[in-house]
């Protein structure tokens, strides 16, 4: 617990005194400060109360901490290696969201949760507006205003809740075990998971996501895309933990992974189009976590983050190296890095063989009924189809800087080699087949799809303030059937 | 009956300010809605420690039970939060005000697809 | 729009009503007072904000200190075409800004020292002498103030300030160390971290005004 703790505020003072002066240096400190405490306590602790009783935070070292401590500090390496040429502030900020980021692994306490999301949001929002393009500012707004609506509705139900239980430690919630027995119960956990929801950026809900992580200045894409929308997944799954959540993070997942898919399929900018894949793959943890599955959804966030931190990280140097955005118009600019981070991504968020897209989604797949089996199919034939979009720019020219893009390569191949060669059901022809039929039935519809493109409505502010209120709406209301 | 007043009138400042921030169009009127509706989030918190004859939590401050003091160390963190999202708001509109010379959603909106640079 | 917009917060309104219903009367609470004494407190809230739940608050502190850090920069380089004139100083603003000034910063200390004995505490006592020095600021001009205080030497004990909070924290957290002396510490560095964020926001929203 100790060393934990400690690495969290040693990330954090680094990262203040990188404010004043000297940022690379303190972000290197705070990186070795972090990977030293985290092979302190690596396997895992048990809870502990900071603070003692009766009101201290509860913290604990999980599968979750261990999986998103990974996760942190291999982004912030990349992002180090890549953002060599970045000046000032840029790496405190990062050092100080990445260390909330590693806090918010550790919290099992309702409003600790609360602190640390609304804390990285915010200083996302800086971060965002880091090159100050109007775009950028305007996405950081409405990033700004939907995740404060969504936080004053998950203080509401954080304070119904402890109204009627007492207490915000997730594993005492979990002990009582109340469940919805009480309208004031399923009120209070439906808020909370919608406010969840808002900062996680389920569509529907958090439509902030889009305009924001398509805005951010490379570097930040990557971490946002990969880290900071986690900190709401592995918050949903403490949720689930104490309430039963199940059909709830079901529909949502459902709707988030096809929500983003429609909207990526006829993109035709890069970053935009990356952002609505935030969304789509934000679908298969919520199932996962409400299929039960939580070591699959872990196993999927982990390898989201590596995938697609990747992703981002060669379309952004992509897009700063040749000053386009339009897919179309990449092809044959890219040099040879970037190309080669793109075929990675691409082929481990396809889910094929072996990358760590193949693994993670083998793991959600296996322990699932008929139907969610079915549904994955489906997520994994539009991802598949909305990506074979980038299959013409893989042809490079020239060379260019590798930069962080080789920490997250080698990130996607060792955790996807390490899953097919240690687990054996990997590795059955049978699951191999299936993958690849998912991608190539995929690969196949994208013809057909892009000659009748469909055109979705725009998601302005106004727009996106109301589903997020109707989404709400709904998810109280299944909340108070479930009783 | 206190306490449920002072319930009912957080929810209604939330509701109120939800309308204000869908329905109005100027940046600073949502902000301003924003700002009710967080406010009555926190006095809905502050209510809920609420108790019938209580005083406050302090040792030595006259008879009969102490309220909640949880809520209420809840809400300093709460208020807090709510002030850095509204000043990091605030100095948005004024950016998007010096760029765009407007602050209607809708005018920003319209121009919304301004050219990459 | 509007109608949606209506229906949905009608709707809210009433499920956040019928989950009310069952908040009173609330279940047994732990009782406050042995918590404050034992570490070292006579106000409750104090011992929860800065005792029990000092891993929350240090990330409280974190959201301001950050807001403060994004608004120097998300107004840095702003400069408007037609700059509005300053206001014009009267002479009742000056005398009073005088006569008060001194007395705020005492209670200030004041209300910072005294946080675990009865009502006060860091953040409100930097709020009051941020209001101080925006008095100040009104008497005689933001840049008159401004030119008397060091830009670099902020951030220095700003961020210093706060790097000495959370050794503190780590003290408290994690040898166990308690008693009055760790929270009038930790009460005075929020209070200036606090004074010096609102000071720099005045500042930087003052020198960005401006007309379309």
């Amino acid at each position: 617990m100790a060393a934990a703790l400690s690495g969290v505020l040693a990330y954090l003072a680094f990262g203040l005194l990188g404010l004043i002066g000297r940022p690379r240096l303190f972000s290197l400190l705070a990186l070795a400060a972090g990977v030293a405490t985290f092979s302190l306590w690596a396997p895992g602790f048990p809870e502990v109360l900071v603070g003692g009783l009766p009101w201290g935070i509860a913290v604990a070292g999980d599968p979750w901490t261990l999986g998103m401590w990974a996760l942190g500090l291999t982004l912030h390496g990349a992002v180090l290696l890549h953002g060599r040429a970045r000046k000032e502030e840029f790496h405190p900020l990062i050092t100080l969201l990445i260390g909330t980021c590693l806090a918010g692994a550790l919290s099992r306490d309702l409003f600790n949760l609360f602190v640390l999301m609304d804390l990285s949001s915010l200083l996302a929002t800086i971060l965002v507006v880091w090159e100050r393009r109007e775009r950028a500012v305007w996405a950081a707004f409405r990033y700004l205003v939907l995740t404060e609506v969504g936080l004053i509705l998950y203080l509401m139900g954080l304070g119904l809740v402890y109204a009627r239980t007492g207490t915000l430690s997730i594993t005492a919630l979990a002990q009582l075990g109340l469940g919805f027995s009480e309208p004031i119960l399923a009120v209070g956990a439906g808020l909370l998971v919608a406010g969840t929801a808002v900062k996680t950026g389920v569509f529907l809900l958090g439509l902030w996501l889009p305009p924001a992580h398509d805005q951010a200045p490379t570097e930040v894409s990557a971490v946002l895309s990969g880290l900071v929308v986690k900190v709401g997944v592995v918050a949903l799954a403490r949720l689930s933990e104490a309430f039963p959540l199940g059909p709830i993070l079901v529909i949502l997942g459902a709707l988030t992974g096809f929500g983003g898919i429609a909207y990526a399929l006829w993109e035709k900018d890069i970053k935009i189009f990356l952002a609505h894949h935030t969304a789509s793959q934000l679908g298969y943890m919520l199932l996962g976590l409400g299929l039960g599955m939580e070591l699959g959804a872990l196993l999927y966030a982990v390898a989201h983050g590596f995938f697609k931190g990747l992703l981002f990280l060669a379309a952004g140097s992509g897009v700063v190296q040749t000053g386009k955005r339009e897919i179309k118009e990449l092809a044959g600019r890219l040099s040879w890095p970037v190309a080669v981070g793109l075929g990675v991504g691409t082929w481990a968020i396809a889910g094929l063989p072996p990358l760590a897209g193949f693994a993670a989604k083998g793991f959600l797949s296996q322990g699932a009924p008929f139907w969610a089996k079915a549904v994955f199919s489906g997520l994994g034939i539009g991802t598949a189809a909305s990506f074979s979009k980038l299959i013409p720019l893989l042809r490079p020219i020239g060379t260019g800087p590798v930069g962080g893009l080789a920490v997250l390569v080698a990130g996607v191949m060792g955790l996807g080699l390490g899953a097919f060669f240690f687990v054996p059901e990997l590795r059955e022809p049978r699951a191999v087949a299936e993958a690849a039929l998912v991608a190539g039935v995929g690969y196949a519809l994208h013809w057909p799809l892009r000659r009748w493109p469909l055109r979705f409505p725009e998601l302005g502010l106004d727009r996106s303030l109301v589903s997020l209120l109707f989404g709400t709406l709904g998810i109280v209301i299944l909340a108070l059937f479930l009783r | 009956m206190e306490g449920l007043a002072g319930l009912a009138l957080g929810i209604a400042l939330v509701g109120l300010g939800f309308w204000t921030l869908v329905v109005r169009r100027n940046l600073i009127w949502k902000l301003l809605g924003l700002d009710v509706a967080a406010g009555g989030s926190i006095l809905f918190l502050v209510a809920l420690g609420y108790r019938p004859g209580g005083r406050p939590a302090i040792v030595g401050l006259g008879p009969g039970p102490a309220v909640d003091p949880l809520p209420q160390a809840l809400v300093l963190t709460a208020i807090v939060i709510h002030f850095a999202t509204l000043a990091l708001a605030l100095v948005y509109v004024v950016l998007l005000t010096h760029r765009r010379h407007t602050q209607d959603v809708r005018r920003l909106e319209a121009e919304e697809r301004w050219p990459q640079p | 729009m509007k109608w949606a917009a209506g229906v949905a917060i009608t709707g809210l309104m009433a499920l956040l009503a019928l989950g009310v219903i069952g908040v009173f009367p609330r279940p047994e609470l732990p009782d406050p007072e042995p918590v404050a004494l034992s570490w070292g407190a006579r106000n409750a809230v104090a011992a929860i904000v800065l005792g029990v739940r000092l891993w929350d608050t240090l990330f409280e502190i974190l959201v301001y200190a950050m807001t403060i850090a994004g608004v120097k920069l998300g107004l840095r380089f702003l400069r408007w075409e037609k700059r509005v004139p300053p206001v014009a100083e009267t002479p009742l603003l000056r005398r009073s800004a005088d006569i008060l000034l001194g007395p705020i910063v005492v209670f200030t200390v004041y209300v910072a020292a005294s946080g675990h004995l009865g009502p006060g505490g860091g953040f409100p006592a930097g709020a009051l002498l941020g209001t101080g020095l925006l008095l100040l600021a009104l008497a005689k001009g933001v840049e008159r103030v401004s030119a008397e205080i060091h830009e670099e030497a902020l951030d220095w004990v700003e961020y210093g300030a706060i790097v000495v909070i959370l050794g503190l924290a780590a003290v408290l957290l994690l040898l166990g160390r308690r008693g009055a002396p760790y929270f009038i510490a930790t009460n005075l560095l929020i209070a200036l971290e606090v004074a010096i964020g609102a000071w720099v926001a005045i500042h930087r929203f003052a020198l960005s005004r401006g007309e379309v």
